[in-house]
């Protein structure tokens, strides 16, 4: 009957044990990714993806707001006003999109609160 | 004969493999990238069933790749969209595993690259936008559109900065299927053209045969970057759609 503290007490010092082997498994894990994203051999690789990634989203903003304002010029005709405005918050979207990327690059996001 | 064998566009065209059949007007043919997407759901149906069907404590080669791929798309979800963009999981790995196969099957030699196709590519990124705002609607209802308004912005330039989210959004999906694509197609055209350069200069005759290794060189190492593209891609494309997908459940950040 001296047995179940005793065991209790053992299973807590094991579970201790377990949970920080899985806290620092898990750190051993995550450490290398933010090494990797520093130099490493295929960072000419990554640094070029980044970089296209940075002109197809700039690109595409213009792109879509031209269009935009393009269509809307056909539609109400009134041809180049709304293609001329767009066309400049298209290029401003450009530049907000390459902004979060520069400010936010894509690692894990804070999951603040909820 | 020489001058089609080193057309680098060639490449890329679809071709129905059987008598093509109509739907309507609309011609719904078995192609060459029909046949590549089938054998592509096929390998990784085979890789991941096969692969998790032993079960052993210390994983042989197949089951170690099924439980990589695994658990570095559960690491990507869950860092970018926290545990809630969990139950996107299987979404964001079909997509993973779809487009890194396609990938690197269109590497192999007489294989067609489906992901060169914009179709394709603007197909996949149409679902996760679908996905992205239908979940964001059921979820939050009309405050997902405040996604569009972020918080703390002064009254009068509120409408400006609407505009400019809405474009941004709308440019979402383009970006993400013009990178896929002219990556795949421009990796594609690179390798053909230097194949062509080797072929001319040995076909040439001259003293010019003697460079002819320079470029075949060339494709070696374009090859190994290649390979690295057709990865690095599949990923940029899966961490996106987990980016986004995290702007759907906690919109209005």
């Amino acid at each position: 009957m001296a047995n179940p503290p005793d065991d209790d007490a053992a299973m807590k010092a094991r579970l201790k044990e377990l949970s920080g082997a899985l806290d620092s498994h898990r750190k051993a894990a995550a450490a290398p990714k933010v090494a990797a994203g520093a130099p490493s051999p295929n960072g000419m690789g990554q640094a070029m993806s980044l970089g296209f990634r940075v002109m197809s989203e700039f690109v595409a903003a213009v792109v879509v707001g031209g269009f935009i304002g393009w269509a809307i010029d056909r539609w109400l005709g009134i041809s180049p006003a709304a293609l001329i405005v767009f066309g400049a918050l298209g290029t401003v979207a450009g530049f907000w999109n390459v902004y979060r990327i520069a400010a936010q690059p894509t690692g894990p996001r804070r999951d603040s609160g909820r | 004969m020489a001058e089609q064998a080193i057309n680098p566009i060639e490449q890329f065209n679809v071709s129905p493999l059987f008598s093509s059949h109509k739907l309507g007007h609309t011609d719904i043919a078995f192609t060459n990238a029909s046949l590549l997407m089938v054998i592509i759901l096929g390998l990784v149906s085979l890789l991941m069933i096969y692969g998790t069907s032993r079960r052993s404590l210390v994983p042989g080669r197949l089951q170690a790749a099924a439980e990589m791929s695994y658990e570095f798309v559960a690491d990507t979800v869950r860092g970018t969209a926290g545990n809630e963009g969990m139950r996107f999981f299987p979404f964001v790995f079909s997509l993973f595993m779809f487009v890194l196969f396609a990938n690197l099957l269109g590497l192999l030699p007489f294989s067609y690259t489906v992901t060169s196709q914009i179709v394709v590519t603007f197909a996949l990124a149409a679902l996760v936008m679908l996905v992205v705002i239908g979940y964001g609607l059921f979820r939050h209802g009309t405050h997902f559109l405040g996604l569009f308004a972020p918080s703390g912005v002064a009254k009068p330039i509120l409408p400006f900065i609407v505009l400019i989210e809405i474009i941004s959004f709308l440019s979402r999906p383009i970006s993400l299927s013009v990178r896929l694509f002219a990556n795949m197609l421009a990796g594609h055209i690179t390798l053909k053209v230097f194949g062509g350069f080797v072929v001319l200069l040995l076909g040439s005759g001259t003293a010019a045969a003697l460079i002819a290794p320079l470029p075949f060189i060339g494709i070696i190492i374009l090859t190994a970057f290649e390979l690295l593209v057709a990865a690095l891609q599949a990923y940029v494309f899966a961490i996106l759609t987990c980016v986004y997908l995290n702007d759907a459940i906690h919109p209005g950040h």
